[in-house]
C-alpha cells in the first residue's frame, strides 16, 4: 500500500485552516473538474482531490490521520501502525458512501473496511459525485421498502472509447457491467451481466447509444431503465476529428506542391487517390467532401498540404540546392520586414 | 475514471456500474440507437436520464441553459443532443456546488471554449 499525502494533494501545509482546507479543494476541484479540464489525467487527480478532501475536512478523520505523522511521503510503502485508531472518539452512525468507493487502498485501509461498518461518520459526498447510477442501491431500497405503484428503473450510464475506424465502419462491443440490485431480504448485491453491443456506423464522439430496457430494474411492473453508452472517440495518431470532419496533415516534396502531383490519401476506411493541384504553398488545405464520418450528411476530409524538404546530405544534393537558388530569382523574405 | 487495456473507461464502484472490454463475444447483439440523432426527451424523460431533479431543470431552463421553452414545464420537449449539456450541468452542480445562473455561465464559457480550441485545430 502507498501513503497518500492529503496535504500535498490539495497544496497545502499541515497547518492549513479547516476553512484554508475547503478554499483550496474548491480551487483545484474547479481546474480538474474532467468536464472542464482536458489534461489526460484530470479524472484521477479529481478522485485523489475528493479523498484529500473527504478526510481532510472531516475533523475526526483529519485528526486520526495527523496522527500517523509528517514523516511519511506521497507513495511510500506503508502499513498503518497497530491500533492507530486508539484513544480517538467518533460520533455519528457509519454508512460508508458509495461515492467513496473508488477511493485508494490507502483510504479503504484506514477509513473503509471494519471502520465503514462503526465508527466513522458517513461522508456527506460533496466531494463526489451523486452520479445517477451511483445512487440506484439507495433507491432500489427506498422502492423496495415503500413504494406500491409500479415504478420505472434507474437509467444508467457508462463510458466507452472506440476507434476513429469504428465511427466510419461500425462495430461491436462486448461489455460487462455490474449493477447493484436487492435480493429478497432487500440485501444490496452486484450483479455482473455481459452485453454484446452493436456500435452504429456513423457515431460521433460525445454522442450516447441509448440501449433501452438495459438500465436499473423496475418495480411493480415498472419499465426497466435505460443504459446510456457515452461514446468517445480515441485520439488518433494521424487524424484529428472535428464533429463528422476528419484532418489529416499530407507530406509532399516540393515539386509536388509545385508542379501538381496525384497522391493517395489515408482513410480511416481506407484510401483515395487525390489530385494536388500546380501551385500550391505549404499549408494548404484541400478538401474531400463526403469522406469523413459517415452520416446524413457525411463529413468531409480536410487534407492540409505538409510540403517536406529533401535533405542536402550529399555533394549532388547540395549541387541540385545550389542550382535552384541559381534558377530562382527568390527572396523568401521580401515583404518580411516592411 | 479507469481506462481498461482494451479502451474501454468505467469509474469503478463509484458509479457501481463497471465496464471492461472482454475478448469473448456473446451471442445476442444489442442494437441502440444514438440519443443525439433520434431522440427528444420530456422533462420528466430528461431527469430520469440524466439524475438532474424537475427543480433543477425548470431553473436551468429559466438561466436559458437549454435554449427557448415556451409553455408549461410538461408540454416542453428537449433535442437530444442536449442530454451531453445536461449531464456536464448536472456533473458540475454536484461537484461543485454551482448555481444555476453559474450553471449557465460555465457552459456558455465551456461551449466557447471548444470553438476557440477547434478553430485552433481546424484554421
Amino acid at each position: 500500500m502507498k501513503y497518500r499525502d492529503y496535504y500535498e494533494i490539495l497544496g497545502l501545509s499541515r497547518d492549513a485552516t479547516q476553512d484554508g482546507i475547503r478554499r483550496a479543494y474548491r480551487q483545484l476541484a474547479r481546474k480538474y473538474h474532467p468536464d472542464v479540464s482536458r489534461q489526460a489525467d484530470a479524472e484521477e487527480r479529481f478522485k485523489e482531490l475528493g479523498e484529500a478532501y473527504t478526510v481532510l475536512k472531516d475533523t475526526e478523520k483529519r485528526a486520526a490521520y495527523d496522527r500517523m505523522g509528517s514523516q511519511w511521503h506521497e507513495g511510500q510503502d506503508f502499513q498503518p501502525p497497530p491500533q492507530w485508531d486508539e484513544n480517538f472518539e467518533f460520533n455519528g452512525k457509519e454508512h460508508r458512501s458509495r461515492a467513496n468507493a473508488d477511493f485508494s487502498d490507502f483510504f479503504e485501509a484506514l477509513f473503509g473496511g471494519e471502520h465503514a461498518s462503526g465508527q466513522w461518520r458517513q461522508a456527506d459526498g460533496s466531494s463526489s459525485r451523486a452520479d445517477h447510477a451511483g445512487q440506484t442501491a439507495n433507491d432500489l431500497e427506498d422502492a423496495y421498502s415503500g413504494a406500491q405503484c409500479p415504478m420505472p428503473g434507474q437509467d444508467h450510464h457508462a463510458k466507452i472509447t472506440i476507434d476513429l475506424e469504428d465511427a466510419y465502419l461500425g462495430a461491436q462491443r462486448v461489455i460487462s457491467l455490474e449493477t447493484p440490485v436487492l435480493d429478497p431480504q432487500g440485501h444490496v448485491s452486484l450483479r455482473s451481466r455481459t452485453l454484446n453491443v452493436s456500435i452504429p456506423k456513423g457515431t460521433r464522439s460525445g454522442q450516447h447509444l441509448r440501449l433501452s430496457g438495459q438500465g436499473g430494474t423496475g418495480y411493480g411492473h415498472g419499465r426497466e431503465g435505460d443504459l446510456y453508452l457515452e461514446i468517445r472517440l480515441r485520439d488518433h495518431p494521424r487524424f484529428r476529428v472535428d464533429g463528422r470532419d476528419v484532418s489529416l496533415d499530407m507530406p509532399v516534396a516540393p515539386w509536388e506542391a509545385a508542379l501538381g502531383a496525384d497522391v493517395t490519401v489515408p482513410l480511416p476506411n481506407g484510401s483515395v487517390e487525390m489530385t494536388i493541384p500546380p501551385g500550391c504553398v505549404g499549408g494548404r488545405r484541400l478538401r474531400l467532401k463526403g469522406m469523413g464520418i459517415p452520416g446524413n450528411p457525411p463529413g468531409d476530409v480536410y487534407v492540409t498540404l505538409n510540403i517536406v524538404l529533401p535533405p542536402a546530405d550529399s555533394d549532388r544534393a547540395r549541387a541540385t540546392w545550389d542550382r535552384m537558388r541559381q534558377a530562382f530569382d527568390f527572396d523568401p523574405r521580401a515583404d518580411f520586414y516592411r | 475514471m479507469g481506462q481498461d487495456e482494451t479502451g474501454v473507461r468505467f469509474r469503478s464502484a463509484r458509479r457501481f456500474l463497471q465496464v471492461i472490454m472482454m475478448s469473448e463475444p456473446s451471442t445476442i447483439c444489442l442494437e441502440g440507437h444514438i440519443v443525439e440523432d433520434h431522440t427528444e426527451f420530456t422533462l420528466s424523460g430528461l431527469c430520469r436520464a440524466t439524475g438532474a431533479s424537475e427543480l433543477q431543470l425548470v431553473l436551468w431552463v429559466s438561466e436559458g441553459v437549454f435554449g427557448v421553452q415556451d409553455g408549461a414545464p410538461q408540454t416542453w420537449r428537449f433535442a437530444g443532443a442536449l442530454l451531453y449539456r445536461a449531464r456536464v450541468a448536472v456533473r458540475l452542480a454536484s461537484d461543485l456546488d454551482i448555481n444555476p445562473s453559474g450553471i449557465a455561465l460555465a457552459l456558455d464559457l465551456l461551449d466557447e471554449i471548444d470553438a476557440l480550441r477547434a478553430r485552433v485545430t481546424h484554421p
